[in-house]
């Protein structure tokens, strides 16, 4: 059995799995302090399922938040020491280049830039000057900073300057904790730096993070292993959660796409998550989000994370319905709902009154005493599926017909069919969709390099990229024997010498601890 | 609207304006605006000359970098290689700049001669060498206009140089690339002097201005591309160029690239979102160069085809367009210098190696 967790800003969902079954979930506040919700949640998971111990529960998966919103927020980050190689480029835009002046601030001024790194070709940048590195050292000694991000010019085809630059200071500072740029992220210097000094600024928070959980669990008497999991819908051990605590930026809506692929076993699907103000679109392609191509931004921070491709519409249980029908949202009376909706006594007409007035659902004292008239709820009715339509139209990756899968707690807007969709699909407990995506994740690996196909031959090529991965995925806790390989991405690089090419594998395998358990299938 | 000085203020308009002139090609201009940005905090505005306004002994210098835009996701630009390579210029032909040129006012290509200006105190002419984005030298509406690209200056990221003397601007166009590609990827170069006489009638005027124009319409109407295409084409309408109209909305169905004879080469395919219309099929070689619909050319090179997304209207270079995108595609008409026999016999679509003629929009 499996417990799988998603602590969303505001709800904490929890779901207790045996294989494919639901043996019982809820729904509660998140916490301030995080951890008294989480023991709660799984508290009331077992009382609700009426086991009789813990004993047989092979892992905890824990899908947070609170990565996220310490970078936006500005808070729980630590001084950094951000050391790049890559002079005598990149003069006048050191690390910490564009970011916004409270988080610069947060992460200290602590910026460093010496010779190093590699050019495209593998011809060597400029050779790192030993001399440099050890002022830098000393520099950082003094400053008594803990933390260091380090990057170099397309250390994603070859770390060696970063790796050298870690030894280094590692020797003379065994305690400080560094985070490799070629770790982090892809081809793009500046943004897989900032990726690295990001996730360098959390890693005090994230022991103290992985720490409480694990605390939570003995308390519970909870022995097995625990997983948190990261922005590709795969899960993390938490050894890797405390080197990489940025990587699950974003977990969120990626549970919800892996739930839903779970929860039905469509591993092609259009995902429509309603909540309470919006309507989260997103694709699942071969069971695992699609991502976005676009530069992410991390609270004001330009990154390269693999992040889903969502859209999101202003369609959710709470936005405000005009007076014919015609007009439905974006503006929403959001957690209020309870106390402003037509149903909860309130003036303001609502999604959900709709919903109610059409018998798709019965909550509220005044579900009888509206009296809405049923031209206006067919017309809001017809407005809300329009909108849905066109938005998911707008996501389909071709023209074909496409199953929808509808999650999230206002899911119940939607009776019927969508026009748009070849299926509407209402997966039981679609309302704990993301905590089953925490439950069900799997261990991913990718790697990404520029390599000369003709100095090496592709096939070789290949290989070398797909080993990187494994190798990244064998280290996050997958089991070797039970890895496939999951997409290969071969691009061209424009203008340069014929065959230069740039390889992204991305592997993913069964949890370790779990390989000896009965898989999870939908 | 005359601009008379370009500053710190204008360089975000001028960084979106340019990407959407680019059509395409250009490369992501983030870090040289950064720069810039530096450059022009450090040492005030630049001047901004216009055309008519120039000495006709004047001498002015082209100056823009020259390579493959991913290298520089990698190689990340400084703030002193352009004013450097502007130097190194000087020094090779013994003569001091007077005013600096744009190769072209696209992606950070726009940004460069700006940056080496603020550092060297020189003013910049109010226009470029494409009104676009072009990929190659004999392009430009200076070797058009007969300008010879030599005596030319490149410099690497470590400061190294190279001068040419060549023949003729093919030459120049092999060997500068050459040049480029066994230096890391990317150089920056100062080319084709010329004078102020000379370059009146051999360069698209305003457009530095224009682009910055055109950037802050893009950042004040952020929104749906069906809504900013009437303002766009207010903007167009008293420009240098042709008329802007919408030609096609939809999603990415399929875009594939691959690099042949130096350039990358490939298409796109969009799908509308109703399935109504047959698709649009954009033909890319560095840019976005046609535009066809059940083989019925929309609109060709020299005119402008560029690719917004569909919820921002912020323009798309084409190494960034991605399979399942949803964007909204316009055409916008090339300057008349462009449409003349001699500009069509270097940059219509046969130019590029299509089997089509120019479809001038209308």
């Amino acid at each position: 059995m499996r417990i799988g967790i998603d602590v969303g800003g505001t709800h904490t969902d929890a779901v207790l799995l045996d294989a494919s079954t639901v043996l019982s979930s809820n729904k509660t506040l998140t916490t301030a302090d995080v951890t008294s919700g989480i023991v709660n949640a799984i508290k009331k998971l077992l009382e609700d399922s009426g086991l009789e111990d813990s004993h047989g529960i092979d892992a905890v998966m824990i899908g947070t938040t609170q990565f996220t919103n310490a970078v936006v927020e500005r808070r729980e980050l630590c001084p950094v020491a951000a050391i790049r190689l890559a002079l005598p480029s990149g003069k006048g835009c050191p690390p910490l280049t564009g970011w916004p002046d409270d988080i610069a601030d947060a992460v200290g001024r602590h910026v460093y830039t010496c010779h190093g790194g590699f050019l495209y070709d593998g011809n060597t940048l400029a050779k790192v000057k030993l001399e440099e590195l050890d002022k830098i050292i000393a520099d950082i000694q003094q400053r008594q900073i803990q933390c260091v991000a380090i990057s170099s010019a397309f250390s994603t085809m070859d770390a060696t300057p970063e790796k050298m630059m870690k030894a280094r200071l590692q020797k003379a500072l065994p305690h400080v904790r560094v985070t490799l740029s070629h770790e982090m992220g892809s081809l793009g210097l500046l943004e897989r730096e900032n990726a690295a000094i990001l996730n360098a600024a959390l890693l005090p928070f994230a022991d103290r993070v992985v720490s409480a959980f694990q605390q939570a669990l003995q308390q519970l008497g909870l022995r097995c292993p625990m997983f948190i999991s990261q922005n590709d819908g795969t899960l993390m051990n938490t050894d890797f959660v405390k080197r990489f605590p940025a990587l699950t930026f974003a977990s969120g809506p990626t549970n919800s796409l892996r739930g839903a692929y779970k929860l039905t076993g469509i591993e092609n699907a259009l995902v429509v998550d309603i909540g309470g103000t919006t309507s989260d679109i997103g694709v699942l392609q071969n069971g695992f989000p699609r991502e976005s191509g676009q530069v992410v931004d991390i609270g004001g921070v330009r990154t390269n994370f693999r992040m889903p491709d969502v859209h999101a519409v202003g369609l959710g249980g709470g936005s405000i319905v005009s007076a014919d029908g015609n007009q439905i949202g974006p503006q929403s009376c959001g957690h209020k709902l309870v106390s402003e909706a037509r149903v909860f006594g309130g003036n303001t007409l609502t999604t959900t009154d709709i919903a109610v007035a059409a018998g798709y659902v019965a909550i509220g004292p005044h579900a009888h005493s509206m009296a809405l008239p049923d031209s206006l709820v067919q017309q809001a009715l017809n407005t809300m599926k329009a909108l849905l339509d066109r938005n998911i139209d707008m996501m389909k990756p071709n023209a074909k017909p496409v199953p929808v899968i509808l999650v999230g707690g206002g899911a119940i807007l939607v009776n019927g069919d969508l026009a748009s969709a070849s299926e509407t699909v209402r997966p039981e407990y679609a309302g704990v969709a993301n905590a089953i995506g925490a439950a069900i994740a799997q261990v991913g690996g990718e790697a990404e390099s520029l390599m000369s196909y003709r100095s090496l031959g592709r096939e070789p090529a290949l290989e070398q990229v797909k080993s990187l991965a494994i190798k990244h995925a064998c280290n996050a806790g997958a089991c070797p024997d039970s890895i496939r390989i999951l997409d290969i991405e071969e691009t061209e690089v424009p203008y340069m010498d014929g065959e230069v090419t740039r390889v992204r594998v991305k592997v993913v395998g069964e949890l370790n601890a779990l390989s000896g358990s009965r898989e999870v299938t939908a | 609207m005359i601009l008379n000085t370009i500053g710190v203020e204008d360089m975000d308009a001028l960084s979106l304006g340019s990407v959407f002139l680019a059509t395409g090609g250009g490369g992501d201009p983030y870090l040289p605006m950064l720069l810039t940005k530096q450059a022009l905090e450090t040492f005030g505005p630049v001047r901004l000359i216009q055309v008519d306004d120039l000495d006709d002994d004047a001498n002015i210098v082209a100056l823009g970098a020259v390579g493959a835009p991913t290298v520089s996701l990698e190689l990340l630009p400084s703030i002193d290689e352009a004013s450097e390579t502007l130097t190194a210029f000087e020094t090779h032909t013994q003569k001091a700049v007077d005013v600096v040129a744009s190769f072209e006012v696209g992606g950070g290509n726009s940004l460069l001669p700006i940056m080496a200006a603020a550092g060297r105190g020189l003013p910049v002419v109010d226009g470029d060498g494409m009104g676009r984005a072009l990929p190659e030298a004999q392009m430009m509406t200076y070797a058009i206009a007969g300008a010879k690209p030599t005596p030319a200056v490149a410099r690497d990221y470590a400061g190294n140089t190279a001068s040419f003397n060549t023949s003729d601007t093919a030459t120049y166009e092999r060997h500068i690339r050459a040049f480029a590609m066994s230096a890391g990827g990317m150089i920056t170069a100062a080319e084709h002097p010329m004078t102020g006489a000379f370059i009146k009638q051999a360069i698209i005027p305003g457009s530095l201005s224009f682009a910055i124009q055109l950037g802050r319409l893009l950042m004040e109407k952020r929104g749906p591309v069906a809504q900013i295409v009437e303002p766009l084409q207010a903007l167009f309408s008293g420009s240098v160029y042709g008329r802007c109209e919408l030609l096609f909305t939809g999603k990415v169905v399929d875009k594939s690239t691959r690099i042949t004879g130096g350039y990358d080469v490939g298409s796109a395919i969009i799908e509308d979102f109703d399935n109504i219309h047959a698709p649009l099929n954009i033909a890319i070689k560095n840019e976005y160069l046609l535009a066809t619909q059940n083989d019925k050319v929309l609109a060709s090179v020299p005119d402008l085809i560029v690719v917004v997304d569909y919820d921002t209207s912020e323009p798309i270079n084409a190494e960034r367009l991605k399979f399942g995108q949803r964007v909204g595609v316009l055409a916008v008409g090339c300057p008349a210098f462009y449409r003349t026999e001699a500009a069509l016999k270097v940059v219509s679509p046969r130019a590029f190696g299509f089997d089509i003629d120019y479809v001038p929009l209308d």
